[in-house]
């Protein structure tokens, strides 16, 4: 997209109803209302979010459904207007949380085999504040719940999709993220 | 922080993992090539401040414990059979749950530092737009509307008048001028009988004493259209004469 500041019809389209939804949109539904394949309206979401650089929104993603959100950069302002407190997460739900992002969709028993405690207490946590929510069942004995995050993580880390999840710095922590790609690439 | 008192509570509770990885990276010892059995007496000394702790929780301290303690013993005997299936979790089994469970508390406190940053995003706040019903009654309002200046226009005409304090309206009085008033021209409109004092308590009177005369079938109430003028018409005549 070139610096015009000139958008396409379809991605002003898009915009206008993202900027309605209350909820985030299909790319499929965001196909049958504003026309067109779904090729070019990933085209044109992708025009729409590289318009939002250096404004006050972004775009944000989760799997196939988008939103139109505030920049973190003014995360301070709009939480002065909203009277938005300020999250708090103890050590071991941050944990847990993070096994549960990295990793998802997964079970309790999974998580707690990773952290090596019991792990009810800050599923439970993280469901109420609903950073983390069910997706469905795992196809294994006893049909386990599998959990997944949700759009409020995205916001709350101010992530605009699960691709913006901080990388690993230490080697080790390198070594064991390229062997969950590969891993990632067989499933 | 006191190394004699490790920070294990029940509030921030970590777990035995977290309690090894805590002596690997005080000791500032390599997870890919420390032997885990050197730390066993360690581990054990934490784990006996830790008395205090509910049982359950103590024993998955223990049993880690228990593991260390075995690859210490094997490191020292390397004589001993070599580890058997029953033995459970061999220590390059239990490297690579350390490693995996750096890497969580790694990405954790990455987690953490965006929280505490406060970089995050907010969507807009629902409330769906209530849209009018389509087709409403616009050239009915707009008349109703025009009628609301013209009474007001009156209204504004007569506030260079000296007004008496607080007029008192009483329903049978008013009942009475209503009657003579349509007994005389047959036909009145509503907005006619309200001309004469375009103020609240004059208009819920006169509108008492309306229904008052219509109950007693003296007059005959019409109204055309919506939000339209209320035509009012005699009828006590024809019954008379019957």
């Amino acid at each position: 997209m070139e610096a015009t500041g000139i958008r396409s019809e379809l991605a002003n389209a898009i915009e206008a109803v993202l900027f309605v939804a209350e909820k985030p949109v299909g790319r499929g539904e965001l196909a049958r209302i504003v026309g067109g394949t779904p090729r070019v309206i990933e085209s044109a979401l992708a025009e729409l979010g590289a318009s939002y650089e250096g404004t006050g929104l972004r775009l944000q993603r989760s799997g196939d459904e988008w939103q139109i959100v505030t920049a973190t950069e003014h995360a301070s302002q709009v939480a002065a207007y909203l009277g938005a407190d300020r999250l708090r997460l103890s050590a071991a739900s941050l944990e847990t949380l993070s096994v549960v992002a990295y990793r998802q969709p997964v079970t309790r028993a999974e998580v707690e085999a990773i952290r090596g405690v019991n792990c009810d207490q800050t599923i439970y946590t993280l469901a109420s504040r609903r950073l983390i929510e069910e997706r469905g069942r795992k196809e294994a004995p006893g049909r386990p719940i599998l959990y997944g995050t949700t759009w409020e993580f995205l916001e709350c880390f101010g992530l605009q999709s699960l691709d913006d999840l901080p990388r690993a710095l230490s080697p080790e922590g390198q070594l064991l993220e390229s062997a969950e790609a590969t891993q990632g690439e067989r499933a | 922080m006191d190394s004699q008192a490790p920070r294990v509570t029940v509030e921030g509770f970590d777990g035995p993992l977290d309690l090894l990885l805590e002596l690997v990276e005080e000791k500032k010892l390599d997870i890919l090539t420390v032997r885990l059995g050197d730390l066993a007496d360690e581990y054990l000394t934490r784990v006996r401040a830790m008395a205090a702790l509910p049982a359950d929780e103590v024993s998955a301290f223990l049993a880690l414990a228990s593991r260390l303690v075995l690859l210490k013993a094997r490191s020292l005997l390397p004589s001993l059979e070599p580890v058997t299936e029953e033995e459970g979790e061999s220590e390059e089994e239990l490297r690579a749950r350390l490693l995996e469970y750096a890497v969580v508390r790694e990405r954790a406190s990455a987690l953490g530092a965006r929280l505490r940053a406060g970089e995050r995003a907010f969507h807009r706040e629902g409330g769906t737009i209530e849209l009018p019903p389509r087709g409403g009654e616009v050239d009915a309002l707009a008349s109703a509307w025009s009628r609301v200046l013209a009474l007001a226009a009156r209204h504004a005409e007569r506030e260079g008048d000296i007004v008496a304090p607080a007029e008192r309206y009483s329903v049978e009085q008013r009942t009475a001028e209503i009657e003579a008033l349509v007994g005389a021209q047959e036909r009145v409109t509503f907005a006619t009988l309200l001309a004469e004092a375009p103020n609240v308590e004059f208009a819920v009177v006169t509108f008492i004493a309306l229904l008052d005369l219509y109950r007693r079938g003296v007059i005959d109430l019409s109204q055309d259209e919506l939000f339209g003028d209320i035509l009012i018409t005699w009828r006590q005549r024809a019954s008379a004469q019957s």
